[in-house]
């Protein structure tokens, strides 16, 4: 049933974003509804859980507190349902979704991310998936992905997701190199994938940043790789990260049945005759992550790239307000990060739209101010840092944007 | 690696040799290379090589500006049935 009347605030994603967006917004005093095209709500938070100071995170756990919050306040979610597209009529925004339309007087877009595959011969073949798919099969479903998996592709998803397959008893042949193809650059050598590491080692502390450091410690320089890095890989959590390892081909008739290996020197070419054929019935690519932001290109939002915030990225101020009226973002399609960031810009976006509506009085500054504040201080002590430097990268981002809004306007740019 | 049969697009199965040649036949940006080859134009409208397409492109390009020219999102983004179309959800 779609009422007849307009919510004040639609938010499409039920992510760790979209639902502290609704708690905040709903505990304001605006009538809120969430819709998510998966069947459950939580986003990703469903499938992760990391170890932190000796204790699970468990996102799953996180998403049902949200959730709780919500129903006690009356917010509307609807799950199963894709918002397809959305337009402005008058002052409203209408979305259509599979199952009708729904008028919104803001619409929030907490659409999250979505995976960049790394394409090798063979990629194509049943038993090869995404790193994301094998961890919603494994902790969302409850389904091995395979007996013996490889995983193709050193960043810190790779890592985070080989972690949660193991624990969960499936056996990871290797974390190994996508190799230096038509269209992975030489970002996929091993120089680079361990300056990437170290990136994170220098971060704050925690285990990932920690298998940078174990890295890093077992290495040397940088520019040593391959004297140092043994044939076999360095282990981390027993799981052998083999930095001097590329995938060539995934191999099997009908499915996949073993991936052929060669060794690379530390710039990524192949060493003649290191090939080798290494058993596996998996195959997880992880080639990072990109915002998933269809929706506010529709809605007819600017796009900037940055590439630290994963690729194109809906123009929006550091309040989460897009240039479009009415429209804001926040999470993953704001640009790659961890839950707990997503969540603190939910609350933030929630904030700026109640003060945009209205509703926060002559407070209005300083509560937005507190909640973006808090934003900068949850990404200082993420956990998981997709890439380093995140900051300085967002506060370039909002001065690029800042720049792109006055010209405009048509006002000059100064000296 | 012999990657030339490799695909790319795997809605519309369109290899690595197809943009190349589509590449050599006077297509630089993605959005020509699109045009001409139906890449990302499929049933997932792009979701998983759209970011592979730019990414060849601009390895090819490296000098073009990565803002320039996005390849644009046009609604419907998901699939949608005959069903939908005919109540006029759509
Ligand atoms: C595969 C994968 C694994 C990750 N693993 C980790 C991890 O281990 N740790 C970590 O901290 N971060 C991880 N992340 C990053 C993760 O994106 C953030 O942690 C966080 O979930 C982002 O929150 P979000 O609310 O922005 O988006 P999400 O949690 O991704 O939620 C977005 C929601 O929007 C919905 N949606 C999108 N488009 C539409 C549409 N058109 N119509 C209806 N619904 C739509 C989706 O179904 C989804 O539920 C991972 C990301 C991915 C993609």
């Amino acid at each position: 049933m779609t009422p007849a009347f307009p919510f004040d605030l639609l938010i499409v994603g039920a992510g760790p974003a979209g639902l502290s967006a609704a708690v905040e917004a709903a505990s304001r005093g605006l009538c809120v509804a969430v819709v998510d095209e998966f069947p459950e709500p939580g986003g990703r938070m469903l499938g992760q859980f990391h170890e932190e100071k000796g204790h699970w995170w468990v996102g799953r756990q996180v998403a049902e507190q949200l959730l709780d919050k919500c129903s006690a306040l009356g917010v509307k979610i609807r799950c199963g349902v894709s918002v397809h597209s959305i337009l402005r009529s008058g002052a409203e925004w209408v979305l259509k979704t599979s199952e009708g339309s729904m008028q919104a007087r803001n619409v929030l877009l907490a659409t999250g991310s979505a995976e960049i595959p790394h394409p090798l011969p063979g990629w194509t073949l049943p038993g090869v998936m995404s790193i994301g798919a094998a961890q919603v099969m494994a902790n969302v479903h409850y389904v091995k992905p395979g007996r013996r998996g490889l995983i193709i592709g050193v960043n810190v998803l790779a890592m985070a997701i080989s972690r949660e397959l193991s624990v969960s008893g499936v056996s990871i042949a290797g974390i190994v190199l996508p190799g230096i193809g038509p269209i992975t650059g030489k970002e996929a050598s091993p120089k680079e994938s361990l300056k990437e590491l170290m990136g994170l080692a220098h971060l704050a502390p925690s285990p990932l940043m920690r298998i940078g450091g174990k890295a890093a410690n077992a290495l040397g320089m940088a520019g040593f790789v391959s004297r140092f890095i043994p044939r076999s890989g360095i282990k981390i959590w027993d799981i052998p990260l083999r930095l001097r390892t590329v995938a060539v081909s995934i191999n099997g008739r009908s499915q996949v049945q073993s991936v052929t290996l060669a060794d690379v020197n530390g710039e990524g070419a192949v060493i003649p005759g290191s090939q080798r054929e290494e058993l596996v019935d998996f195959v997880a690519i992880a080639g990072g992550l990109y915002p998933l932001a269809e929706l506010a290109s529709v809605a007819g939002c600017p796009f900037v790239y940055a590439e630290e915030l994963g690729g194109h990225v809906p123009v929006h101020d550091e309040q989460m307000r897009t240039p479009v009226e009415g429209l804001y973002v926040a999470g993953n399609i704001t640009g790659i990060e961890s839950a707990l960031v997503a969540m603190a810009q939910g609350r933030l976006a929630a904030a700026t739209i109640s003060g945009d509506t209205g509703l926060l009085g002559q407070h209005h500054d300083q509560e937005v101010q507190e909640a973006m504040q808090d934003v900068r201080r949850v990404r200082a002590s993420a956990l998981i840092q997709f890439r380093p430097g995140i900051q300085e990268a967002r506060d370039q981002f909002y001065r690029k944007c800042g720049r792109f809004q006055r010209e405009k306007n048509g006002i000059k740019e100064e000296g | 690696m012999n990657t030339s049969n490799l695909i790319v697009c795997r809605c519309e199965e369109v290899t690595l040799e197809q943009l190349e040649e589509a590449y050599q036949s006077g297509c630089c940006s993605a959005r020509q290379i699109k045009m001409k080859t139906r890449a990302t134009m499929g049933a997932c409208q792009g979701r998983v090589c759209r970011q592979m397409l730019d990414a060849w492109v601009h390895l090819k390009n490296p000098q073009l500006p990565r803002d320039a020219e996005q390849l644009a999102y046009r609604p419907p983004i998901r699939p949608v049935t005959f069903g939908q179309l005919a109540k006029g959800e759509v």
